[in-house]
């Protein structure tokens, strides 16, 4: 497709491309209380973007905007090449899974999958086939005659997968699909989602969670929402490394989030930049990594992971500061050390250590400059964010 | 646990009992014992006879069954569709004053007296345009209109625990509202569906007030007809019917019942 | 018809969006509005518009009629001023309050038994009360007339203990009140005992038992504990019988005609002496006095949490 064929498709339908979903300023209230407020978010044909976000945060909501459960009370909503904002969910032709998985209680598996195809009306030779090919991917062909009750829980799951992906959508829509499984299960079922991406690469997946590390293993772009906002989308890495806002640092892994002054700021070789900070007012300055310049003088949060922070044995160390240690947890191949620095809290996590450092002890916290990021801070996050 | 001595326990079971056997258990007893008495002068009958039972099978009482029977199917089965359809559209209804209209509708019948209701309709259809009096339609029209209530009543109350969640996964589907409806929503009211059958056909066979302010000489239910022979003094007889009666209820609402297994998933 | 969205739109469509959402919207809501027209029309004709002729027909009264010099003729004020009609009122009301007192206090102390003092077979009999409910009233009249009528179980038992100096030592049942007031209290006491057993069902157990380890007895537990949490099933089963009891046709005309309640004296009016004005302008008392009872019910339902199913027969 050239660039000029893609504008036009674009203005044309207004749709992204060939599948894909698109938020266009979404907004959804429940009885005057805002849930969803100005959401904008495009997934494009094939992609998996997670969205992650505390209970509440409006990711259901966002989620069953697309399906058609709620309706906007603006903006519209594109899924699968087109408009579908004014269309009820039966002509969506998307494929949603849900936290309890609503399996038809009283058909069989094969019944439950076959559901989708016979309400729309695919011609009758062709079901068979397609009920088999979604159970032979979920793995599910063996327990086609049996009825839902008589499945684990996880083999419900895959049930509900293969019957969403019976009707072959565009758009797959998943609301916390492993949520009601054990944590065994669930990271097995994790892998298992992943191969069936594999296996249907033009399948584009939203896919709703709480859990960071289903969306850091699943997705390729993670959306972090937060109070019926969109606060940051990203891919994986991105978000990870390079966090944008303190509340993504925050929800996307661990982080040490502690208020810094800028001391001076230069341009690096691979195009960010590099600030020396101070955590303190009299303290030494130590090396943070940053998208953009940023003046002297300026308040900014620095976000340090605790697993990237390694205890150093003396101060000659470039880059370091000081921490007065408050706690020490053995949890059997890893040490957890909190200290307190200029009264914010910081914790290291840190493979079992020969000779943990003991309580009250003055030590040395080090770290790469590459990997301590500075976040445009308010401070206002700080208390909850320096604990986690 | 309420009561945690041995002898607390006793007593109150004792008071259960007594209050339980007296009153709901003798009385059946009493109406079997009476069904098969032919002479009843001491405190237990003298002597026994299957004459009653014979009686029961006769002519008179055995055309009433048959009235009652065609009566309380009939006017289940009108009142489960009608029921159902006013269910079903009270959940679809969004406005506020459409559901309390619905709702005051289809609950009017169970708080207006049954004799009001056969009043009402012998007011209405003994002159002007449709006359119904004396037909057997008047009397199968009481029955449903007191009886739809109550299949309403149930089905909403399924309705209402029905989890949206079957519907909104078949819509995603691609399954339109009627599809979905057929397929999904009605298979899984189906214990309510049964229930609700049930409960309309023994509501309907032991009918009294309204069927005896509508029935015809030629349409004359079973429990009016257990009245006029209580009435003229044959209480065994009377007796021996009405056991008739509830046996054959009951075996009905067990057939109804063994519908529901297959259909009870949950 | 099935509303697959599960609330309407909250907010109207924004300035800048389409008219879409709200025709969607409109014709949904005319969609809904068209199913529930036929089967609200069908009950209209059937049952709404006669119950309209009855109220016309009370008060309107039944105009002399020339070619029948014999025809009552009677005005919806008369029907109110006489005294018999006045004792029958009475007499209904009376009765079903009477009637439901009982059936209260004999299911409350039922259920509280099946419910808290559990003994093998509590379920079985807990499926009998259900199946009960189903049973058509006269059937209790018929057999307690075997029981405790004049040539009764109850009476020669009694007699023979008397030594045979009293005919019929117990007679209450025949042509009096407390013959209706005992089939009344043995039909109607399932009616409580069933949202009663739901709503016990519902009661957390362990609070009992907190309760009995803080030093509660019994009572004390009953009381403050359980009464509490029945109250809402207690009214409602208490204002469903009392309607039930006022409309109760059955059970007092198979005990014999002295002692009158208002769907008797309806049916008396209406069959035997062909007086429907009269019997249009009682049936109109009885329908707004249980009419008003209904509404009271109704709202007790919608009060008491999570105790929906206990509804009327559940
Ligand atoms: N039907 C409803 N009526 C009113 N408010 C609702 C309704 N559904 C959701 N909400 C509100 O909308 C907000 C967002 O809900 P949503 O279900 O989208 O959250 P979520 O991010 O999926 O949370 P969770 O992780 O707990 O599932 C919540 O504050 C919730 O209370
Ligand atoms: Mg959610």
């Amino acid at each position: 497709m050239t660039e000029a064929e893609a504008g036009r498709t674009d203005r044309r339908s207004a749709s992204p491309g060939g599948g894909g979903i698109r938020f266009e300023d979404v907004t959804v209230a429940y009885n005057g209380t805002v849930v969803l407020d100005s959401f904008s978010l495009e997934v494009a044909p094939g992609e998996v973007v997670a969205l992650l976000g505390p209970s509440g945060s409006g990711k259901t909501t966002a989620l069953r905007a697309v399906a058609g459960f709620v309706r906007p009370a603006s903006g519209r909503v594109y899924a699968g090449g087109r408009d579908v904002t004014d269309l009820p969910p039966y002509k969506r032709g998307l494929g949603m899974v849900v936290q309890q998985y609503a399996l038809f209680p009283h058909m069989r598996v094969e019944q439950n999958v076959a559901f989708g195809l016979k309400a729309q009306k695919v011609a009758k030779a062709q079901i068979p086939g397609r009920v088999a090919e979604a159970l032979r991917m979920t793995g599910m062909s063996p327990f086609a005659q049996r009825y839902p009750r008589e499945l684990s829980g996880g083999q419900q799951q895959r049930v509900a997968i293969a019957r969403a992906l019976a009707i072959q959508p565009s758009v797959l829509l998943l609301d916390e699909p492993l949520s009601a499984l054990d944590a065994q299960l669930r990271s097995g079922m994790l892998a298992e989602l992943a191969r069936l991406h594999r296996e249907l690469p033009d399948v584009s997946i939203l896919y709703v969670t709480h859990d960071q590390i289903e969306a850091l293993t699943l997705a390729d772009r993670i959306a972090v929402m937060n109070d019926a906002r969109l606060v940051e989308v990203g891919t994986a890495r991105e978000l990870y490394k390079r966090p944008g806002t303190e509340f993504a640092a925050g929800f996307v892994g661990n982080s040490n989030l502690l208020p810094v002054t800028v001391a001076e700021c230069a341009p690096h070789a691979d195009g960010s930049f590099r600030a020396a900070v101070r955590i303190g007012t009299q303290s030494q300055p130590v090396a943070a990594t940053s998208a953009e310049a940023v003046a002297a003088g300026e308040a900014r949060t620095l976000c340090l992971r605790p697993h990237l922070l390694e205890l150093a044995a003396a101060e000659h160390h470039d880059n370091a500061f000081q921490a007065r240690v408050t706690e020490v947890q053995w949890r059997g191949s890893s040490h957890r050390v909190f200290a307190e620095v200029h009264g914010h809290e910081v914790r290291l996590d840190a493979n079992e250590l020969r000779n943990p450092p003991g309580i009250g002890e003055t030590v040395w916290f080090h770290f790469s400059a590459q990997d301590a990021v500075l976040i445009p801070g308010s401070g206002a996050a700080l208390a909850e964010g320096g604990a986690r | 646990m309420l009561l945690y001595t041995r002898r607390a326990q006793r007593i109150a079971w004792a008071v259960f009992g007594f209050f339980f056997l007296l009153l709901f258990v003798l009385p059946f007893g009493i109406l079997v014992l009476a069904a098969f008495t032919r002479q009843w002068n001491g405190a237990f009958p003298s002597s026994y006879t299957f004459s009653n039972i014979t009686a029961a099978f006769h002519k008179d009482p055995l055309d009433g069954l048959e009235t009652s029977l065609i009566t309380a199917f009939v006017s289940s089965v009108i009142a489960l569709a009608v029921g159902t359809w006013a269910a079903l559209a009270l959940d679809a209804m969004r406005n506020r004053g459409g559901k309390a209209l619905i709702q005051t509708v289809f609950m009017l019948p169970i708080a207006v007296p049954s004799v009001v209701v056969g009043l009402a309709l012998l007011v209405a259809f003994s002159q002007g345009p449709v006359l119904l009096n004396g037909t057997s339609t008047i009397v199968v029209m009481a029955h449903c209109i007191l009886v739809t209530a109550y299949a309403f009543q149930q089905l909403s109350a399924a309705i209402t625990r029905l989890d949206p969640a079957y519907e909104q996964a078949a819509a995603s589907l691609g399954a339109r509202p009627y599809y979905s409806l057929l397929r999904v929503k009605l298979p899984l009211l189906l214990p309510a569906l049964t229930g609700s059958l049930a409960l309309c056909f023994a509501l309907s066979m032991g009918e009294l007030g309204a069927t005896a302010m509508v029935y015809t000489s030629h349409w004359t239910t079973l429990p009016l007809r257990i009245y006029a022979l209580d009435d003229r003094g044959h209480q065994f007889v009377a007796a021996a019917v009405t056991a008739v009666m509830m046996t054959i209820t009951l075996a009905v609402l067990l057939a109804i019942s063994k519908i529901r297994t297959r259909a009870n998933f949950r | 018809m099935s509303a697959v969205t599960e609330l309407p739109p909250a907010t109207p469509t924004a300035p800048g969006g389409r008219s879409g959402p709200a025709a969607a919207n409109k014709a949904r809501f005319s969609t809904a509005w068209l199913w529930s027209t036929p089967p609200i029309l069908l009950l209209a004709a059937a049952f709404l518009y006669p119950l309209y002729l009855v109220v016309k027909q009370a008060i309107e009264g039944s105009p002399p009629d020339p070619a029948n010099p014999f025809k009552v003729t009677t005005s919806f004020s008369d029907t109110l001023k006489d005294p018999g009609t006045r004792t029958v009122v009475k007499n209904t009301i009376e009765m079903a309050v009477y009637s439901t007192a009982g059936c209260l206090v004999l299911g409350f102390l039922l259920a509280l038994i099946i419910a808290f003092v559990p003994f093998p077979g509590a379920r079985a009999v807990s499926r009998f009360v259900d199946v009960f409910l189903s049973f058509p009233s006269f059937l209790i009249t018929v057999s307690i007339m075997f029981l405790y009528g004049r040539v009764g179980m109850v009476n020669h038992i009694a007699s023979s203990l008397t030594g045979g100096k009293h005919d019929t030592p117990i007679d209450f049942i025949e042509y009096s009140p407390w013959g209706i007031w005992l089939a009344e209290l043995i039909y109607f006491t399932p009616f409580v005992m069933r949202p009663l057993l739901t709503a016990f069902s519902q009661l957390d157990s362990g609070q009992l038992e907190v309760a009995a380890s803080l030093g509660a007895r019994p009572g004390r537990v009953i009381r403050q504990v359980i009464l509490p949490e029945a109250l809402p099933a207690l009214f409602a089963g208490g204002s469903l019988v009392l309607m039930l009891t006022m409309n109760e046709y059955g059970i007092v005309s198979f005990t014999g005609a002295k002692y009158q309640t208002l769907p008797v004296l309806i049916e008396n009016f209406a069959k035997e002496q062909t007086n429907y004005a009269g019997a249009c302008a009682l049936a109109v008392i009885n329908v707004v006095l249980s009419l008003a009872l209904f509404a009271g019910y109704r709202v007790l339902l919608a009060r008491m949490s999570g105790g929906r199913r206990a509804a009327v027969h559940a």
